[in-house]
């Protein structure tokens, strides 16, 4: 175990320092730089210069890298270029933002999806299963920027009301950011409780269809203890392996939901850094994007682990 | 005129306030905006902005969203009123020597910085000297290039030495660039930084907190120099990343007041009880700009035959419908004090056969391709873009439409490499602000649009010598025929500031600019 | 792979096959529908998609505009059908690049083993980190706006997927006796690589490229929605929802139908996938 999970650290940390170095030269791929956005239609090439000095883009690339990760390595991710701000302050708020919608959209998606999912396993080749997979079937295929829009405007005219604007913490006020999340958490956990609830139904069908249920069942073990005992072990795995797939995709696709509903996360100050070209915020922000979905990958890994003695000793 | 089933009376109404807003003398006097009667003390504002300040640094960063909100936190020597007068603001007075080369200006008495210091002429050498210089690294360091130095004459008096009589001085210490700090705020390296997190000007507010992607609050400056202003004990400014949720708030009373970026979006409020939606003079101005560099374009009889076949009425209503003004060479806020009649000024009117007869003459008899750059973000372009397509395409011209992001453009544009593109712009009410950096050749002038025109350059450094009102507009007039003769740009339309405020805002009054000057002057009350 | 040399006996009738996989038939008769709008659009469609008219902007759906006008009185249907060959087009494009490469390093990795796997192996983990919005952001942003560049930018996103099943094909594979055998008869490596694709990885690959269809397909719409979509005037499903987000409460045709457009293609390509993979899971 110790020597598997030091072989997977190692992994990671090479997959993550790979990824550093490929964001930094492609944020520098793209055209143009801060500095001519700071100076925009006005100034000149001299003080155009000295400002470019000034945030050491006039060093060669590898020069500039090497800095970089050297500060990055003693835990300092730099000061934002456009905002003057500490990178670590912008992006670990962003970060508290995002991961809040995550875990709340998993936890709804989950509630939502797994019940679903296991009443439609249940109710196999049924009316009500058929009506589930048609939901399923439309949570995946709506777009989620296009389900936001619509609950945003829906909610707005239909009620007269429109989540606040400023993002609050729920250590803050737990009203106000449950107000604040409602309609973004809900068209992301159409999607996730949707997909959620198909992948449950298609691994408890399957369990259903194993050898030893089908035996219980013909020998009048009543159906409840069958699904307690054996089939929801069985489908606890992949389960949980779903679940930390799920997160990682809301981490990275929660993005264009915050941007329609203007909330202060890791995915638009990802967008408004490329934007502005602010390179330490949007190396800083991707770095901890890829460590946390590494993280997660590892938790559901050793989760995994924990659920299946089988692969304890692998 | 009547797109979109606009209501008569709704667009007479604007009508007149655009009408009373344009008078003369609306803002000579007043500061900022019109004192109010009975102001109510206290009380938060709520404005949504659809364009987020990248910083809040006046020295380092260019950015017009930055201007807007940090004329209410620092300020410069003047103000620039609105009919195109410098009003004195931290300066009180100035006197000017006979050669026009030294301006003795008098400071105001009692002003003091949000870090509770006292301004003296000390600070205001300081702050002047560190942006004209380049090695600083502002972008307005151009602008203030004329400046030899900055003396201190006693506490309360510096002298601007100039290298050349420059009328425009005045105007150029305004609150675009610059504007006065504590002196040696700069000598520490991350003082630039340190502007995010807490003001040092003497503006009537003081910041509070600004959040990347969220919002940026500022408070009631106690100590403010003028008596009984402001109004507001707070301002938050939500920055709001697209007008469908910026509506939606409007509509649900989340946010007070905000400018809307595409005044044609007043049609989706207009209906909402309670708004009220104003319109305002603009100094704006979107033209289609035509680098030399680019092949054809270098031909003056393409870019002639090009400006005879643009509509630009068309363009205007696909892109803001009735909220804006055609304009020929002056942006539309600064036409009836500088432009030139229509008349005058060569290729104005639509003529797509004469335009042909120019592009055969050119070589090009059966046109060519083209590639229009627009930019990602900037609402009216794509409208606009598609109508030009048509439009050009009747004179052969086959245009293709790339969009690109800020970046990219700004990389462009400053890199001479613009090509025939959209702009978006604004300066301050003065025609050699407006026109020096853009139009004079290089080294003196930028010359994005490489029209290295000697012509033009010469009248240029002829209007910012000029001190005398007459001489300088006969000498800007000439400029601006040539600029219709030659046609470098092709200054299509200026789109109004439209305004919507909830029945709570009272006395917003909005500057030709777009900067939030009136907030100084705001108050709410029902 | 082992179900493969099942022998298969009591093979329903077509009719009766057909019969059990309702949602497979639905969704292969709207990708069908789609498909002819999408090579024929003139036949659906009267008016031009790109012809503007600026009085007649923002018209409501009516008789003459069956989904209404945009911002420059641009015929909405039109658009929206017009738009079915750009939008599908792109996202099948990028789909078959992705495909092809990440099918072809999928088989080199697998089949040759050793470092190049490692390195392989590597590099594609390194993609898969990204959230794929974010790459096709800054993809775009560096290669420049055009379609062929979307296209390009799209096609990262799930090349590690199609690497990774080529590649666990080809590993399951290596070992294989018949393949030692190819091996030993003096078959060259490149002769059994064409042998296996052709005769394993291929039908996988398509299973997986109508699962990811609908799936690239809504990151092209994002995309197209933050304004890094094809360039106007080309009417494309997601820069239609871009242009119509602004007039979302006034005019809020421009925005449901290109997204239900969007939808149900989603669903039948759903639909389909399904089948499919319910199919290749039986064999």
């Amino acid at each position: 175990m110790a020597s598997y999970l030091a072989k997977r650290l190692g992994a990671s940390i090479l997959t993550a320092f790979l990824a550093s170095i490929l964001v930094f030269m492609l944020v520098r791929l793209v055209p143009g730089d801060v500095v001519a956005q700071m100076m925009g239609q006005a100034g000149g090439a001299e003080a155009e210069a000295s400002l470019r000095a000034f945030f050491g883009l006039d060093q060669p690339i590898y020069m500039q890298y090497l800095i970089w990760i050297g500060n990055v390595l003693q835990g300092d991710l730099g000061t934002s270029w456009a905002r003057g701000l500490p990178v670590s302050d912008m992006v670990g708020k962003a970060f508290m933002v995002t991961l809040e919608i995550g875990i709340v959209t998993l936890v709804v998606a989950t509630l939502v999806g797994v019940p679903l999912g296991v009443i439609a396993a249940i109710y196999e080749g049924r009316p009500l299963d058929t009506i589930i997979q048609g939901f399923n079937l439309l949570g995946l295929a709506a777009p989620v920027f296009w389900v936001g829009l619509m609950l945003l405007v829906g909610v707005s005219s239909a009620l007269s009301w429109s989540p606040p604007l400023r993002f609050v913490p729920p250590t803050r006020s737990l009203a106000d950011n449950i107000a604040i999340l409602v309609l973004p958490v809900a068209s992301l956990a159409l999607l996730q409780a949707a997909a959620y609830s198909q992948f449950v139904r298609q691994n408890v069908v399957s369990a259903m269809h194993q050898e030893y249920v089908r035996t219980a069942i013909a020998k009048g073990v009543p159906v409840r203890l069958i699904f307690f005992k054996h089939i929801l072990r069985n489908v606890l795995v992949p389960i949980v392996t779903f679940m930390g797939l799920i997160l990682i995709q809301i981490l990275g696709g929660v993005v264009i939901i915050e941007s329609l509903f203007a909330l202060p996360g890791l995915g638009r100050l990802l967008l408004n850094a490329i934007e502005t070209r602010d390179y330490p915020v949007v190396q800083g922000a991707l770095l901890l994007v890829v460590v946390a979905a590494m993280v997660v990958n590892l938790v559901v890994d050793l989760a995994y682990r924990l659920i299946d003695p089988r692969l304890r000793t692998a | 005129m009547t797109r979109h089933s606009l209501k008569r009376a709704f667009v007479g109404a604007l009508l007149c306030g655009v009408a009373a807003i344009t008078a003369p003398g609306a803002f000579a006097e007043d500061l900022y905006g019109p004192i109010p009667a009975n102001p109510t003390m206290g009380g938060a504002l709520n404005m949504g902005l659809l364009v987020e300040p990248p910083g809040l640094d006046p020295f380092h960063q260019a950015a017009d969203a930055r201007i807007r909100v940090t004329v209410l936190m620092y300020q410069g020597l003047f103000y620039e009123g609105g009919n195109g007068e410098a009003i004195p603001l931290l300066a009180e007075s100035f006197e000017v020597s006979e050669d026009g080369l030294e301006y003795t200006i008098k400071l105001r008495d009692g002003v003091v910085f949000h870090n509770g210091e006292a301004m003296d002429a000390e600070d205001v050498a300081y702050s002047y000297n560190y942006i004209r210089d380049p090695e600083n690294g502002s972008p307005g360091a151009g602008d203030f290039s004329v400046i030899e130095n900055v003396e201190v004459v006693d506490p309360l008096t510096v002298k601007f030495i100039l290298s050349a009589p420059n009328a425009s001085l005045p105007m150029t210490l305004g609150n675009k660039y610059g504007a006065v700090v504590p002196a040696g705020y700069f000598d520490d390296p991350s003082a630039k930084n340190r502007m995010n997190a807490e003001s040092v000007g003497t503006g009537p507010f003081k910041l509070v907190e600004f959040n990347p992607n969220s919002n940026l609050l500022l408070e009631r400056n106690e100590d403010y120099w003028e008596e009984g202003v402001p109004y507001l004990d707070e301002i938050d400014f939500a920055f709001l990343p697209n007008s469908a949720s910026m509506l939606v708030a409007l509509r649900n009373n989340r946010i007070d007041l905000v400018k809307l970026e595409r005044p044609q979006d007043v049609q989706q409020v207009e209906s909402v009880e309670g708004l009220e939606v104003e319109r305002w003079p603009s100094l704006n101005q979107k033209p289609i700009d035509l680098g030399a560099e680019l092949a054809p374009l270098d031909d003056v009889r393409v870019r002639q035959a090009i400006a005879l076949a643009v509509d630009k009425e068309e363009i205007k209503n696909a892109s803001v419908g009735d909220y804006g003004e055609v304009i020929t060479t002056m942006p539309a806020g600064m036409a009836d004090a500088w432009g030139v009649p229509t008349d005058e000024l060569s290729f104005m009117s639509r003529d797509v056969e004469k335009a042909k007869a120019l592009l055969a003459e050119a070589g090009h008899p059966d046109g060519f391709d083209l590639t229009l750059t627009t930019i990602n973000g900037y609402d009216w372009m794509d409208p606009a873009a598609v109508t030009l397509k048509e439009q050009l395409a009747e004179i052969g011209i086959n245009l293709n439409i790339q969009r690109v992001d800020l970046g990219v453009w700004i990389d462009n544009f400053r890199g001479k490499t613009m090509g025939f593109t959209f702009n978006d712009w604004a300066s301050q009410p003065d025609p050699h602000l407006l026109f020096y950096r853009h139009f004079h050749k290089q080294p003196e002038g930028a010359d994005f649009r490489n029209w290295n025109n000697d012509e033009a350059s010469a009248l240029l450094d002829a209007g910012r010598a000029e001190s005398d009102p007459q001489k300088r507009k006969e000498i800007y007039a000439d400029f601006q025929k040539v600029l219709a003769e030659t046609v470098p740009t092709i200054m299509l339309f200026s789109a109004d500031h439209v305004t919507v405020k909830n029945g709570k805002v009272q006395n917003f009054s909005q500057h030709p600019t777009g900067w939030y000057y009136g907030l100084a002057r705001t108050y709410v009350g029902e | 792979m082992k179900a493969m040399t099942m022998t298969r006996n009591g093979r329903p009738s077509t009719l009766a096959r057909i019969a059990r996989e309702p949602g497979l038939v639905l969704g292969t008769i709207l990708i069908v529908f789609l498909a002819l709008v999408a090579l024929f659009p003139g036949l659906f469609a009267s008016q031009s998609p790109n012809a503007i008219s600026v009085p007649d902007a923002l018209q409501p759906p009516s008789a003459a505009h069956w989904f209404g006008t945009d911002d420059v009185g641009r015929d909405l249907y039109a658009r929206v059908v017009y738009g079915a060959r750009v939008t599908l087009s792109i996202c099948a494009g990028s789909l078959l690049l992705s495909a092809l490469m990440g099918g072809l390093l999928g088989l080199i990795s697998g089949f040759f083993g050793g470092w190049v796997d490692q390195v392989l192996g590597r590099l594609i983990d390194v993609m898969l980190s990204f959230p794929p919005i974010i790459l096709g952001v800054i993809i775009t942003g560096v290669l420049g706006p055009a379609t062929h560049n979307l296209i390009l930018a799209l096609s990262i996103v799930y090349l590690p997927v199609f690497f990774r099943i080529a590649r666990a094909g080809a590993m399951s594979e290596t070992g294989q006796t018949y393949v030692e055998a190819a091996r030993s008869i003096g078959l060259s490596e490149g002769a059994i690589l064409r042998r296996h694709v052709t005769r394993n990885v291929t039908p996988l690959i398509l299973t997986q490229y109508m699962i990811l269809f609908p799936l690239i397909l809504q990151i092209q719409a994002a995309l197209g929605f933050l304004g890094l979509g094809v360039q106007p005037p080309t009417p494309d499903w997601g820069a239609i929802l871009e242009g119509g987000k602004d007039y979302i409460l006034f005019a809020p045709w421009m925005s449901i139908f290109p997204g239900a457009a969007v939808l149900v293609t989603a669903l039948a390509l759903m639909l389909v996938g399904r089948g499919l993979q319910r199919r290749i899971d039986r064999r």
